[in-house]
């Protein structure tokens, strides 16, 4: 919500306002610049149902907002102090001498906007506008854990993996050493052989040349 | 009571001359027991006058001075009623004689009590208000016509100012209380951002418990990998070895085939012969 009423005024005089609803505000209003009692510079604030009426004098220039409870009051004071400047740089000295809704025609645009201003937008406070920030801060780093919650959850599978791909590494290493093993031995079995074939026929032959199984002739 | 006690002390000394020394430190207590009376009385007044148009610095400065000065004389007082006592302790008089100087501690000691009354409430009434500041050194705030106003003043003006210093009072309670309310919404709103701040910080300290303990998946995974690499290498080297060996294996069987082959040819010409 924020500030719905604005209102510039002298004495009970208004000189410019602006009204962002249909409420009674305006006749509110004007009966507070009535009742406010002395002449002194001063801040007050009076409440209405769920509105607040924020009031400011200052020189003699009276500023009033109507705001919702909700908007405390630091912005709202924040947001006369404001109007109280601009209007007083615009006009000058002529305050003191101008006819009722003298400046509304012009100013009423510039409280429409500048309530708009503090109403919405969260740079019109350096603390929300800070705790705006600390907000977006806070959500990144809550999408940042997401982020390494899920990175952990492919890592996890990613340990899982090269497990099994150390495993298999394994086996397959066993496995060629056997392999290897194995040839090996088949290698062994066929020298053998030629050596026991390659003396038979050496028997053989002799056995021919020396007329007989017990090599008689030779010996 | 005072005067009467002098009276009394004047017969002694004219019956006897030869204690004249001693009624010295008794008449001087009385004496000074009369002065702080009137000390008190006078601090009394001045203490009745704070919290009046007639408070001034002028009369604070006053009634200090004459603070000081009732401290002194209780400081004189007690002093001599001491050495009236050590007198009578020591010395042999009569009765008479103590019982009036008993009396002039009683008298002290009710003195001692009426000025630590006034005192307390002079100590109340600086504190409750604050002095009233002459015409020359009005407040600034104050309209010239005020300021103008000449050192005599009737009743019904300085009733006025009076007045006009009570609304300023006012005033300043109703500016204090906006400024408190503005000051504890600002407090809160701080309250806020230091909460979320705080959060922000727990969610940093997670963020860097799981980056650590990802940090040790990774080395798992790392090791992991470094062992297949080198399981894989020692598996290619056996399957080298054993490449070679096979092919040594099929020479050989070439070998033993080219053999028989050799052998059967010799057999069948044999035969055929």
């Amino acid at each position: 919500m924020g500030i719905l009423y604005a209102l510039v005024g002298r004495g009970s005089v208004v000189l410019a306002e602006f009204s962002g609803t249909t409420t009674n505000a305006s006749a509110i209003a004007r009966q507070i610049l009535e009742k406010i009692p002395g002449n002194n510079d001063t801040h007050v604030s009076y409440s209405q149902d769920r509105y607040i009426f924020h009031v400011k004098r200052t020189d003699g220039l009276t500023v009033l907002c109507m705001a919702d409870d909700t908007a405390g009051r630091r912005i709202p004071f924040a947001f006369l102090e404001d109007i109280h400047q601009k209007f007083v740089r615009t006009y000058g000295r002529a305050v003191h001498s101008a006819q009722p809704y003298g400046m509304n025609e012009e100013f009423s645009r510039v409280l429409s906007q500048q309530m708009e201003y503090y109403s919405s937008d969260p740079n019109a406070d350096r603390i929300n506008r800070l705790k705006g920030e600390m907000s977006q801060v806070r959500n990144v780093m809550i999408e940042n854990i997401d982020k390494v919650l899920d990175r952990g959850d492919r890592l996890e599978l990613l340990v899982d993996k090269t497990a099994n791909m150390q495993g298999n590494t394994f086996r397959f290493r066993k496995q060629a050493r056997r392999f290897r093993s194995t040839v090996w031995w088949r290698n062994v079995k066929l020298t053998i052989a030629l050596i026991v074939v390659l003396l038979v026929i050496v028997y053989v032959v002799l056995a021919f040349v020396c007329h007989g199984p017990a090599l008689p002739s030779c010996f | 009571m005072s005067f009467q006690d002098i009276e009394a002390g004047r017969p002694f000394s004219s019956r006897r001359g030869l204690m004249n020394g001693k009624q010295d430190p008794t008449q001087a207590v009385a004496a000074g027991i009369f002065q702080i009376n009137t000390a008190v009385s006078t601090f009394q007044r001045l203490v009745n006058t704070l919290g009046t148009p007639k408070d001034t610095p002028d009369l604070r400065e006053k009634l200090h001075k004459t603070r000081l000065h009732i401290g002194q004389l209780v400081k004189d007082t007690s002093a001599k009623l001491k050495q009236a006592s050590d007198i009578d302790h020591h010395a042999e008089v009569n009765a008479s004689k103590k019982i009036a100087d008993a009396k002039l501690a009683k008298d002290f000691q009710a003195v001692l009590k009426e000025f630590q009354k006034a005192q307390r409430l002079a100590a109340e009434r600086e504190t409750a208000y604050t002095p009233f500041v002459p015409q020359a050194v009005l407040p600034s705030s104050y309209t010239a016509s005020e300021v103008d106003v000449g050192s005599d003043k009737s009743p019904e003006q300085r009733a006025l100012l009076v007045e006009s210093r009570r609304q300023e009072v006012l005033f300043l309670d109703n500016e204090i209380a906006f400024n408190e309310a503005i000051i504890e919404e600002r407090e809160q709103g701080i309250q806020e951002i230091q909460q979320q701040i705080g959060e922000v910080n727990e969610i940093f300290k997670d963020l860097a418990v799981l980056v650590h303990e990802q940090g040790a998946m990774i080395d798992d995974i790392g090791s992991n990998i470094e062992n297949s690499h080198a399981a894989t290498a020692q598996a290619k080297s056996q399957l080298a070895k054993a490449s070679k060996t096979q092919r040594s294996n099929s020479s050989l069987t070439c070998l033993l085939l080219v053999i028989f082959g050799i052998v059967l040819l010799i057999v069948i010409i044999v035969l055929a012969a």
